[in-house]
């Protein structure tokens, strides 16, 4: 139990560095910025307490919004996909009550894993992109960013998690 | 349990909804944003590592700066070494003791091909250029600013007949105004010199320093040809202009110290 307490605390230290220190910095093709910060989120037990959870999202998004001068707006999404985190779970995965594992490719199965990111990361940066934008002027082009950083988001998530072999 | 949950999300997403939608009106009180200074410091360090980041673009663009600023070098020393072989005449841009300053600029724009024509000069009220100053290249006269803006001043040159220089005839001192007849861009027409003065081709024509806008004794041109002018009293000197005014680039905008002064005091006279 102290064990998972302290990766976690760990992984989110490191992936909130990563986002802020790396990630932010990489301005390519002008626009790119992905933010795989939320692999927090995503690797959270399973039967983290769901007040704990949204509490550590909010943490988390606060945190990156500090680094990002967007107070509120990581915020926002991260609680959304920790709120729906599990909902999506269970819907694509079957689970077992009495185990406690984070979501990866070998605890859920590859096809469950694939969906469950895909969905969650969609969420997180369609809710981000539109937010940042504040209007929906601009539809299409910020459509496509959202889009476009979404899929960069899950390809570096998948790259990471099976380099962790998990 | 279920509801306090979705409880709990709402009054998240509603105090991140309204802290971002505050963020704006108060982006330096909210105490957790850049300002703080953990979060400065640790942003310090995300800079740095943009700064490595950026590293490869800005070394290529500051080579290729490099390598235009060489150029410019050897282009200046070229053009110091040459301005020191030419003859001591161009001595009249640092005459300390007079009150005349100099003030470099670069023509952006100009025409000859006008009745009325114009030159752009990269230079305005910021470098302290007023209206009415004149402008000189290192070969002569070239002309007087008319408008100022704050970067920029438009100069009327010699080739427009809005404006009249005094000149003065090197060899006998005799002055007459100089001005342009808007037909041919190398050349102007001194009128009003008594016909018994006696006039030589290749005379040097030069300002005659009775104006608050120009020194004494700058090349306006040479005498080309003359002729008397219909009453008989006059000649009409055809001057070949010493600038080209379809080559100068770089010029100098004459500042007079005392102008104000000057053409105060004069104006009370009338």
């Amino acid at each position: 139990m102290v064990q998972i307490l302290f990766q976690n605390i760990g992984r989110f230290i490191i992936l909130v560095l990563l986002q802020v220190l790396v990630l932010n910095n990489i301005q390519f093709l002008g626009f790119v910025n992905p933010y795989i910060y939320i692999l927090f989120i995503l690797s959270l037990p399973v039967k983290t307490n769901r007040w704990l959870m949204l509490l550590f999202s909010f943490l988390l998004g606060i945190t990156v919004d500090a680094f990002s001068n967007t107070l509120g707006l990581h915020a926002f999404a991260c609680v959304l996909i920790g709120f729906f985190r599990n909902l999506l779970l269970k819907l694509f995965a079957s689970i077992d009550e009495n185990l406690n594992f984070e979501p990866g490719f070998r605890t859920i199965g590859i096809g469950a894993y694939i969906k469950y990111v895909i969905v969650l990361v969609l969420i997180h940066h369609l809710t981000l992109f539109f937010m940042e934008a504040f209007t929906f002027a601009h539809f299409g082009v910020t459509l496509y960013r959202a889009l476009i950083n979404s899929l960069i988001t899950i390809l570096l998530i998948f790259g990471i998690q099976l380099l962790r072999g998990k | 349990m279920r509801y306090s949950i979705v409880a709990l999300f709402l009054v998240l997403e509603a105090i991140s909804f309204a802290i971002f939608v505050n963020n704006d009106r108060y982006p330096k009180s909210v105490f957790l944003s850049s300002s703080n200074g953990v979060v400065a410091s640790l942003q310090a360090a995300a800079n740095s590592v943009g700064d490595f980041l950026r590293l490869f673009p800005a070394n290529k663009a500051l080579s290729a700066e490099n390598a235009r600023l060489k150029d410019r070098i050897t282009e200046l020393e070229n053009q110091i070494a040459l301005a020191g072989l030419c003859d001591t005449d161009t001595s009249y841009f640092v005459y300390p003791d007079r009150n005349y300053t100099y003030i470099p600029a670069k023509i952006i724009n100009s025409s000859t091909n006008k009745t009325r024509n114009f030159i752009t000069l990269n230079r305005g009220k910021r470098d302290g250029i007023h209206p009415d100053m004149g402008v000189v290249s290192p070969e002569g006269v070239v002309g007087i600013v008319k408008t100022v803006s704050e970067h920029f001043s438009v100069a009327i040159p010699l080739l427009n007949p809005m404006i009249q220089i005094n000149g003065k005839i090197a060899r006998n001192n005799f002055r007459g105004p100089v001005s342009w007849d808007g037909l041919d861009y190398r050349y102007v027409t001194m009128n009003d010199v008594p016909r018994h003065v006696e006039l030589y081709k290749g005379d040097s024509i030069l300002t005659s320093g009775l104006t608050a806008t120009f020194p004494e004794n700058i090349p306006i041109g040479i005498i080309d040809n003359f002729v008397e002018n219909v009453s008989g009293n006059f000649h009409n000197i055809k001057v070949k202009l010493a600038v080209d005014f379809r080559k100068i680039s770089n010029v100098h905008i004459v500042s007079y110290k005392n102008f104000d002064e000057q053409v105060k005091l004069e104006n009370a006279e009338n």
